[in-house]
């Protein structure tokens, strides 16, 4: 395979893997495509979890996937570490891209996609220890956001996966602007709560 | 400071709307510039920064498809030797110190190929004209663009910060690209824009307007758009 071939010609992807991501992503920085395929590696099924979560659809959860991590390698040297972790700062293009995409797609549709959840799966056949992981924690989180008033994780879904405005969301709801508003910082306040004492993330 | 109590009373529920990405986007722009003066927003913001940055692991997992990875790193090997050949390492754009969102993902912009680029773009030769102005009340300014392929035309309008791009005939882009919008200043690097598009004929917006650009280009580039040109203009328009 094409891949196998180009890791033995350029560093090693061992000693790669041994790097934390921050060291990746200065490497990346310097226009390192093997530094930036560990980074992909470590976070694609994040990421495109997250896209195909908020798109519905497995073709244009694929481009928002390709768009972010493409803008991530072109744009590596703008990580700051003082902002958080890698992870959160590739979720973050991630959620940014896809909402363009939302945004740009007909409303009709977008309703669609976030009111039914998923149109197909694709789960992994064959879990590895770090989907297993990842599947716990999704969960986790899942678990919290269910314990919140329906109304409140309602505004937080349709606002964080839906890519509705708040003003979109007040006229799906038929509830004033004002009230989304404040069960978005509501959801949000238990939330943080609830992460708090785990010390989650 | 007065003005920051007054702004927080008027931009304090947008804390959290913010934060999930749901605000249109001057909505989102003025509450940014609030933010910058507001002690009290910027600590509810980082109060509430945690709920936030856990809820897409809240997604369920579904594994990428190999050719995703495939397709991109096909991408990222050929830019990176690119880079490799021209050198970039000595003239990379340093990192921005700071970054209020990760959002403006456009920047950041790698050289390598600006120079031949800009080079081009005189060459062609720059050959807009103004069709015509509506000129009472700043109405709408219509120039119009040179087009690489002689069956299609292309204007710039302009009204106020509004522009768009009027577009007949053009080809499709080859396979797997898109056309993409950029704005140049007095010859300076070309600044990419969030227009991308693939109609052929029919009216395509640049978000942001020209901003004081005066001249814009577009190319055809790789699906999601990149940071540089990666071909040459097909149109070039002068901005008046």
């Amino acid at each position: 395979m094409a891949f196998e071939r180009r890791k033995r010609t350029e560093s090693p992807a061992a000693a790669l893997q041994s790097l934390a991501d921050e060291e990746l992503m200065s490497l990346v920085a310097k226009g390192q495509a093997r530094a930036f395929e560990t980074i992909y590696e470590r976070h694609c099924g994040a990421a495109f979890s997250l896209a195909y979560r908020m798109c519905g659809k497995r073709a244009l959860a694929e481009d928002v996937a390709q768009e972010a991590f493409l803008s991530i390698w072109r744009s590596g040297g703008r990580y700051d570490r003082a902002r958080g972790s890698v992870r959160t700062w590739v979720l973050g293009i991630v959620h940014n891209r896809a909402i363009d995409a939302l945004r740009r797609s007909v409303v009709h549709e977008r309703r669609r996609a976030s009111d039914e959840g998923i149109e197909e799966r694709f789960e992994a056949r064959e879990r590895t220890e770090v989907e297993a992981a990842r599947r716990e924690e999704a969960e986790t989180i899942r678990g919290m956001l269910d314990t919140l008033p329906e109304e409140q994780s309602r505004v937080i879904e349709l606002a964080y996966f839906g890519g509705f405005t708040h003003s979109e969301i007040a006229e799906m709801l038929g509830a004033p602007i004002g009230t989304v508003k404040g069960r978005m910082r509501l959801g949000l306040e238990k939330l943080r709560g609830q992460l708090a004492p785990q010390g989650a993330m | 400071m007065t003005n920051e109590t007054n702004g927080h009373a008027r931009y304090g529920d947008d804390v959290a709307p913010w934060l999930l990405g749901a605000l249109d986007d001057d909505e989102r722009q003025a509450f940014e510039r609030h933010l910058a003066a507001c002690g009290r927003c910027r600590e509810e913001v980082a109060a509430l920064r945690p709920a936030v940055e856990a809820l897409p692991l809240a997604a369920p997992p579904v594994v990428p498809p190999t050719e995703l990875r495939d397709r991109i790193m096909r991408v990222v090997d050929s830019e990176a030797e690119l880079l490799q050949a021209a050198g970039v390492q000595a003239d990379r754009p340093p990192a921005r110190k700071r970054e209020r969102r990760p959002r403006s993902l456009l920047g950041g912009l790698r050289p390598a190929l600006v120079g031949a680029f800009a080079a081009v773009v005189i060459a062609v030769g720059v050959g807009g004209y103004l069709i015509g102005n509506a000129g009472s009340g700043g109405g709408e300014h219509v120039v119009a663009a040179q087009v690489s392929f002689p069956s299609a035309q292309a204007s710039l309008h302009t009204e106020g910060d509004q522009a768009s791009l009027q577009l007949a005939n053009l080809p499709s882009p080859p396979p797997g690209r898109v056309y993409q919008v950029w704005l140049m200043r007095d010859g300076a690097k070309p600044q990419p824009t969030r227009a991308l598009f693939v109609v052929r004929s029919g009216s395509v917006k640049i978000p942001g307007g020209t901003k004081g650009a005066d001249r814009v280009l577009v190319t055809a580039e790789p699906a999601g758009g990149s940071l540089q040109p990666t071909t040459q203009p097909v149109i070039v328009a002068n901005t008046a």
